[in-house]
């Protein structure tokens, strides 16, 4: 059978057109989940070859599936039906423009990068995932993926000023902030609106100062406390990170860093700024808040210090790996109020299910990973499946949403049904129509299931 | 080995540490990758044909292993992927004759002696030479050092501390002698008396690495013969590659009978700069004399010393340790250089990129001599340090130390 993107292949010349098996096998999973192997990938130099390729996909009725680094949590960029991927990682030019504080970076340009060409001008550009050294620019816009820094600096989404998109017909467009925000409808759309091929994106100097705390609770409930009376008190910390008993355990196990095992949550904060005074007084609000709050406190003196304190929180990742093999990362948010009580259930149903079970987070934002650890060989995915969808639903009954920064991908999507009323769902679908009237772009993502009387005009149209 | 691939949760942390992911931007040119290629060609998904291309660009270098926060295990599970599938591959004669004749010359200093002289006259006629071979001959040096035969035993000066055994190295005694003999003077200077056991060979990583498993055995059980582990305190390698090699014997011979053998020795095992860092440590360390001027150097990290055995802090502090001397760090250092055993030879237009890439990125640094522990880093280095113009010479950390003792660093 010859492919339909044989003709691709000569168009675009070689090494630019993946159609062999062993090619397409790497293409057909991200960091969680597996999918289908793609019919063919293409690896796009410039906008013209996203254009000849989507084009190619739309003259063969085939879907079309965008890639980063496949470095997603929620099975975003992984094909579920035969499709065309278009993986960016080859898109890597990147331009500098220190007078107007700005970068203009190709889909594929990594994360970090941007901030280490930035940097000797006195910039750099905030939003830090913990995937920032793999994640690609175009899959942080395809998330709006946060990170650490989120609280006091926001998010992918909030610094990017304009988007250039290749649509489902192959034109491309030239988004700002103009007329309707098209750019910020696009952030976050998972690839299911359009192909991002590069984003102009805002960069700020860095703070000159940072001060670092870590603090041990003996309950969560506590933990919570302070942190709002914290940031109730006026503090707006750069960083503040949370992790549960289980996962100081877990770290404890792997390194020995002297976390106290008792503790029920462990605070990783940075204050930051320009002034050292100020830096050193919003920490000392932080700390006496946590203090008053019963909170055991660490200062961190020197940047070896402070680096030694937030080793307990890089380490998370490989010591979960050491418990079990893989994981279920899972991505809440919720009111900052609920935490205890949300922190509470989620565990108690980690106990009821019988799987180790970790959480931890970004708690400035109420932003939540429980991490269900599991091994193929030996446990039921099933289970892994259904106790995810019920944590899901406790993010909701408490005010929550599905993904505080991941994505709901392919991962998610059932549970969108509870998430989403149908009228907004309707609203989602007259959007996705509009843009994607075939339904090419990264199908079976991200949206609830299409209301069925929308089902009936979109088959006749 | 389904036990390795299954621990990689495919994250993708790894792939910005590759250096063909770099090259080509293809993930199927990632550890990620790779991985699962060995995965679906195991579970017979995939024909060792189609997979072998991305497999056979990968340099060993591990750079992923040092990326990977899941601890998986990649060199391991190449090397064995290499040794299962080699008896299996097909490749053309003359592609076969070069393989078989690489793995045989490298390993004896006198046959690549002989042949590096003989390539010396063949140099010249290089354009007109089978393609094949060219990559080999443009490795070879415009002027074979002469070589100096290793005695068996070299007394400690001043009074005795210890007793080390050297791994002299292959090709390295033809292009580099003096990295043996530097490293027998600063240890017979700090009071070591050294010994190179007369019946040592290859270490065996070059054959192991690419897959050549009976011919690797062989040369890991010659070793095995011939260094007693008990005689020493350590058993000392100057190239990262080979000192990586030893470190591995437990793991090559795991489940035989020389196992408990292997781990004796690789017990002892030590590279220069970890066994100098070590004394340094513990205020041991002769003092040397400070450079004669100022001095910016720029340490590359071998992969074999970095990502391999994890060495990085000794090599700079013994460097920094000289007074006048500055340690610069060199941009995307984690990146292989591109020469890692026989790839040059076998992948020669990555291998050049890769060594344009890594010589672009040291000469950014502007430094008056280039360091690193390893012959291959070293040619690579050196040749396209030269193409790109560059004026400053390529040292081994252990050659610089040597200087610095007679004060003419
Ligand atoms: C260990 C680990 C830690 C992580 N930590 C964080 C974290 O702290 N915060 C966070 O937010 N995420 C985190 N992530 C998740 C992941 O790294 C982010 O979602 C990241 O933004 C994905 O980028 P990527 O380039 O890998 O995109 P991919 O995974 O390749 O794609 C993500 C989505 O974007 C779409 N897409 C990709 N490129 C384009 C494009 N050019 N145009 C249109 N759509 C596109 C894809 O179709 C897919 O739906 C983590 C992941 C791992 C493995
Ligand atoms: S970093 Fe490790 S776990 Fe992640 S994809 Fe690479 S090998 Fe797998
Ligand atoms: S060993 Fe080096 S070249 Fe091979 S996959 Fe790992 S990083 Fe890439």
């Amino acid at each position: 059978m010859t492919s339909p993107f044989a003709a691709l292949q000569r168009q675009l010349g070689p090494g630019k057109v993946l159609l062999s098996p062993a090619e397409r096998g790497n293409y057909r999973f991200d960091g969680i989940q597996f999918g289908v192997r793609p019919l063919a990938v293409v690896l796009p130099e410039t906008v013209e070859d996203v254009v000849a390729a989507v084009r190619a996909a739309k003259a063969a009725g085939i879907p079309v599936v965008g890639r980063g680094a496949a470095s997603g949590l929620s099975g975003g960029a992984v094909p579920l039906q035969p499709s065309l991927v278009v993986s960016f990682t080859r898109m890597t030019g990147l331009t500098i423009h220190p007078e107007r504080r700005e970068a203009v970076a190709q889909a594929g340009v990594v994360t970090l990068s941007i901030s280490d060409a930035a940097r000797p001008h006195g910039l750099v550009y905030p939003p830090d995932p913990a995937s920032f050294r793999t994640s690609t620019i175009g899959g942080n816009l395809g998330e709006n993926a946060g990170g650490p820094l989120c609280f006091k600096y926001g998010v992918t989404g909030d610094y990017v000023l304009g988007v250039e998109m290749v649509d489902t017909d192959g034109e491309v467009h030239r988004l700002g902030r103009d007329a309707y925000d098209l750019t910020g409808l696009l952030i976050g759309s998972e690839g299911t609106l359009g192909l991002m091929t590069e984003a102009t994106v805002r960069l700020v100097p860095p703070a000159k100062y940072s001060r670092t705390l870590q603090a041990s609770f003996t309950s969560v409930e506590a933990c919570a406390a302070a942190v709002s009376a914290a940031v109730s008190a006026g503090a707006v910390p750069a960083k503040m990170e949370f992790m549960d008993g289980a996962c100081i355990g877990a770290v404890e196990d792997y390194l020995g860093l002297g976390l106290p095992r008792e503790a029920a949550a462990l605070m990783l904060v940075d204050t930051d700024g320009d002034d050292p005074a100020q830096v050193e007084a919003e920490m000392q609000l932080v700390e006496a808040a946590f203090l008053a709050a019963g909170g055991q406190v660490r200062r961190a003196e020197t940047e070896t210090e402070a680096a030694a304190l937030w080793q307990a929180r890089r380490s998370v990742s490989p010591a979960l790996g050491r418990i079990r093999p893989l994981r279920m990362n899972e991505d809440i948010a919720v009111p900052r109020s609920r935490l205890p009580q949300v922190v509470a259930e989620i565990r108690a149903l980690g106990e009821e299910y019988g799987l180790p079970l970790v959480q931890f987070g970004h708690i400035g934002d109420g932003n939540l990973h429980p991490n269900i650890l599991y091994d193929p060989r030996s446990d039921d995915p099933a289970q892994v499946h259904e106790l995810a969808h019920r944590i899901a639903l406790v993010a909701l009954q408490h005010g929550g949403v599905l993904s505080g920064e991941h994505g709901i991908g392919s991962m998610k999507r059932e549970f969108m049904a509870d998430a989403v009323d149908p009228v907004t769902a309707e609203a989602y679908w007259a959007v996705k129509d509009a843009l994607d009237p075939d339904g090419r772009l990264n199908p079976d993502k991200l949206l609830p299931p299409r209301p069925t009387h929308l089902e009936d005009s979109h088959v006749h149209s | 080995m389904l036990h390795a691939i299954d621990a990689c949760v495919h994250c993708g942390f790894c792939l910005p540490a590759c250096p063909t992911y770099a090259l080509l931007g293809d993930e199927m040119d990632s550890p990620r990758g790779r991985i699962v290629l060995m995965k679906d060609v195991l579970e017979g998904e995939l024909s060792l044909h189609d997979a072998a291309p991305h497999l056979d660009r990968c340099l060993g270098c591990q750079g992923c292993v040092t990326a990977c926060p899941s601890g998986v295990a990649y060199g391991e599970l190449i090397t064995s992927f290499r040794g299962w599938s080699e008896p299996q591959r097909q490749r053309g004669l003359l592609l076969e004759a070069r393989r078989a004749a690489i793995l045989r010359v490298l390993p004896s200093p006198a046959v690549f002696q002989a042949a590096a002289t003989l390539g010396q006259v063949a140099k010249p006629l290089a354009p007109v030479m089978p393609k094949l071979l060219r990559p080999a001959l443009d490795l070879l040096p415009n002027r074979v050092p002469r070589r100096n035969r290793l005695r068996a035993f070299y007394p400690a000066q001043g009074l005795k501390r210890g007793r080390i055994a050297l791994l002299a190295g292959c090709a390295q005694q033809v292009l580099a002698p003096n990295f043996n003999e530097a490293t027998i003077r600063v240890l017979t200077l700090n009071g070591y008396e050294v010994a190179v056991p007369p019946e040592q060979g290859c270490c065996g990583a070059a054959a192991l690495h690419t897959g050549d498993r009976p011919l690797a055995l062989g040369q890991v059980r010659r070793n095995l013969a011939a260094f007693e582990p008990q005689e020493y305190d350590a058993i000392i390698s100057n190239a990262a590659g080979c000192g990586a090699g030893l470190k591995e014997y437990p793991a090559v011979l795991h489940g035989l009978p020389d196992q408990p053998q292997a781990e004796a020795l690789a017990a002892k095992v030590q590279d220069i700069a970890e066994f100098l860092g070590g004394l340094l440590d513990r205020g041991e360390l002769r003092p040397a004399l400070p450079a004669t001027r100022p001095l910016r150097i720029a340490y590359h990290d071998a992969c074999h010393l970095a990502h391999a055995q994890g060495i990085r802090r000794e090599p700079r502090e013994l460097l920094r340790w000289i007074s006048g001397v500055e340690v610069l760090e060199v941009p995307r250092g984690e990146l292989c250089c591109g020469s890692a055993g026989t790839y040059n030879i076998e992948q020669p237009e990555l291998a050049d990129q890769l060594g344009e890439l890594k010589a672009t990125s040291i000469l950014s640094t502007q430094p008056d001599l280039i360091v690193s522990g390893n012959i291959g880093c070293h040619t690579q280095i050196t040749t396209h340090v030269g193409r790109q113009g560059g004026a400053a010479r390529v040292m081994h950390t252990i050659e610089v130390l040597d200087l610095a003792y007679r004060g003419e660093l």
